[in-house]
């Protein structure tokens, strides 16, 4: 017995939990956990102001990590087997297809997520001061997020991936000077074939995958930095000027006379050294209500961990990942549909192939890059920033019009058929 | 050290240092650029002209061409791939045009473009006689649409 207590105590080597160092010590003490501050505030960890968008889409990227590496045990990157392995996985391997519902339909709520969680960091001015960097680091995510959806499209090796990838990767090629070149290195030649296949398998599963955990480390370890998630709306404090800080100063000294504490920011200790104690006092407004991080944020974080699980588990017991006939490079299917979350590019891609397919994308993706660094305005209040919000819904708004325009209001040869409209296609 | 030669060799190590990451990346580059291309041949042999009907063109799959065979003008070798991003476009006899699925371009019989977001006609193919009596195509030659093989 006391063989399993002293096991069991060089395993868990915290205070119990009913203590308050206990609590402290499970997070600081453990290595997964330490990502956490000892206690956070209150009032961030209320599911209506972030919505665990963030923790929702990473939970999806976990799950599609884990049933990605599953899928690669049966799946070849090689044109002639790997439509066939998708066809086994579909029906000869034992839970082959849940697995590959669970891979595809966590795959395009990441995209959704992703893109949910962007507006919510925008719309609650969380971009600002200090947390400029992380927004970048953000559209960073969102882009490699949207390039695993590219590369993934492409290894069933079916029609639906075969067309998608082709006009994909066409629209690049429309880049001045450099387009045609990048292309070329994209797929290993000059068609989509054997070399852009395995060129696109590499990315999926080892290059894009890996700097997308770079990034995320980079990201929750900012989150973390910059105070925690920033405070809610409701709890905006009116803007200080200047605030006083003491700042390792004995009694009898002055204190020193700090200009600017941000209101949004925390402090924390995060070193002992040797020599003159650092200790911080804080004023009254900024020791607002924290709790411990265990329970308050665990048990939040792990529903929104098993609320997420359950939900792809669900649909992927009902809904079937699309697959269509084998690749033929004759044959193009009438319409040739990218996947949803590209149908917007398709759109503004039919129109011109240049502006809308190479030179508005750059443009958003520079604007969403630069936000945190045009936005002047200092102020997270959403009466303060009208102007803002109005364009980035504006922004918001024009993607998903055009998302349902190409989705549901496009038929054959991409004539405006509306999807009431049941047309038949022309005899040849 | 002093400051002059301090700041001597310190750009020169950061001229090494950058010219270091340059040659790298170039070789990442040419690493990543294939030296053999095992693609389809661009020239290639289609078959005797007898095998070729008048009337609508014949749509060789694996070539993705159209051979049009015409009883006063002879033969000519139109793409099937669609100038704006590249779909194959389908010939419709009905209305002597090519349709692409994919973004709604439609190109006349010559392949002028009609209608759609395609920047570019469709191009037209060098078609030859071998001496082996054998139609021959050359992707790499575009010719004027007007351009006719009389056998
Ligand atoms: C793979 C993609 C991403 C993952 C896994 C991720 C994850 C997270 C998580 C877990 C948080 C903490 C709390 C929460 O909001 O749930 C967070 C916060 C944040 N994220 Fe993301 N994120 C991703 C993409 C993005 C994108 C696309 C942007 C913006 C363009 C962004 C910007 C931010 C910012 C600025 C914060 C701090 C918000 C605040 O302090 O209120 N992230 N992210
Ligand atoms: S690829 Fe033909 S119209 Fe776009």
């Amino acid at each position: 017995m006391n063989l399993i207590r002293e096991i069991w105590r060089s395993i868990v080597r915290r205070d119990p939990l009913s203590t308050d160092k206990g609590k402290s010590e499970l997070v600081f003490l453990n290595v997964w956990l330490h990502i956490h501050p000892a206690k956070v505030k209150k009032e961030n960890i209320k599911f209506r102001y972030s919505f665990y968008l963030g923790f929702i889409t990473f939970f999806l990227f976990l799950i599609l990590l884990t049933t990605g590496i599953a899928l690669m045990f049966y799946y070849r990157p090689y044109p002639s087997v790997a439509y066939q392995d998708m066809k086994d996985l579909q029906f000869a391997v034992f839970m082959g297809p849940f697995l590959r519902n669970m891979h595809r339909w966590a795959a395009q709520a990441m995209v959704l997520c992703v893109f949910l969680h962007m507006c919510r960091v925008f719309y609650t001015g969380s971009y600002k001061k200090p947390r400029q960097f992380n927004w970048v680091i953000g559209v960073m995510l969102l882009l490699l997020t949207l390039g695993l959806s590219f590369t993934g499209y492409l290894l069933p090796w079916d029609q639906l991936a075969y067309w998608a990838i082709t006009v994909g990767t066409n629209i690049g090629s429309y880049a001045p000077l450099v387009g045609g070149r990048l292309r070329e290195l994209l797929l290993g030649g000059h068609t989509v074939g054997e070399a852009a296949l395995i060129r696109f398998y590499v990315l999926h599963v080892a290059i894009l995958p890996s700097l997308v955990i770079l990034l995320t480390i980079v990201h929750f370890w900012r989150v973390r930095k910059d105070g925690g998630l920033s405070r809610p709306l409701w709890k905006l404090k009116p803007r200080k000027t200047e605030a006083l800080v003491t700042i390792g100063a004995p009694a009898e000294v002055a204190p020193l006379h700090v200009a600017a504490a941000s209101p949004d920011k925390t402090y924390g200790l995060m070193e002992v050294v040797t020599g003159k104690p650092i200790f911080e006092t804080v004023t009254p407004e900024e020791e607002e209500d924290t709790v411990f991080s265990y329970p308050y944020a665990f048990v939040r974080e792990a529903v929104a961990l098993m609320a997420t699980v359950t939900t792809v588990m669900t649909v992927s017991l009902f809904f079937n990942a699309p697959l269509e006939e084998m690749a033929n490079p004759a044959i193009t299917p009438n319409p040739a549909k990218a996947p949803w979350y590209f149908l917007g590019l398709q759109e503004l891609v039919s129109h011109s192939a240049l502006l809308g397919g190479v030179v508005i994308p750059a443009l958003m993706v520079i604007a969403l890059l630069a936000i945190p660094y045009m936005d002047r305005n200092p102020s997270r209040r959403p009466r303060d920033r009208k102007w803002a919000l109005w364009v980035f819904t504006f922004f918001v708004v024009a993607n998903v019009a055009l998302i349902i325009i190409g989705t549901f209001f496009r038929g054959p040869g991409w004539a405006w058929v509306p999807p009431w409209v049941h047309v038949v296609a022309r005899p040849e | 050290m002093n400051r002059r030669s301090f700041m001597s060799w310190g750009t020169a190590g950061v001229a090494a240092l950058c010219s270091a990451v340059g040659v790298s990346l170039g070789a990442v580059g040419r690493f990543l650029t294939p030296s053999v291309f095992y693609e389809p041949p661009q020239t290639f042999k289609i078959g005797k002209p007898a095998d070729f009907p008048f009337g609508s063109p014949t749509f060789l799959v694996d070539e993705k061409i159209f051979v049009f065979r015409h009883r006063e003008k002879g033969f000519a070798v139109a793409s099937a791939v669609c100038t704006h991003l590249g779909c194959t476009v389908k010939y419709f006899q009905s209305d002597q045009d090519f349709h692409c699925p994919c973004h709604g371009s439609i190109y006349s019989a010559n392949g002028t473009v009609l209608h759609g977001p395609a920047p570019r006609p469709l191009n037209w193919f060098e078609i030859t006689l071998a001496p082996d009596g054998q139609l021959r195509v050359d992707k790499n030659k575009i010719v004027p649409p007007t351009y006719r093989l009389m056998v």
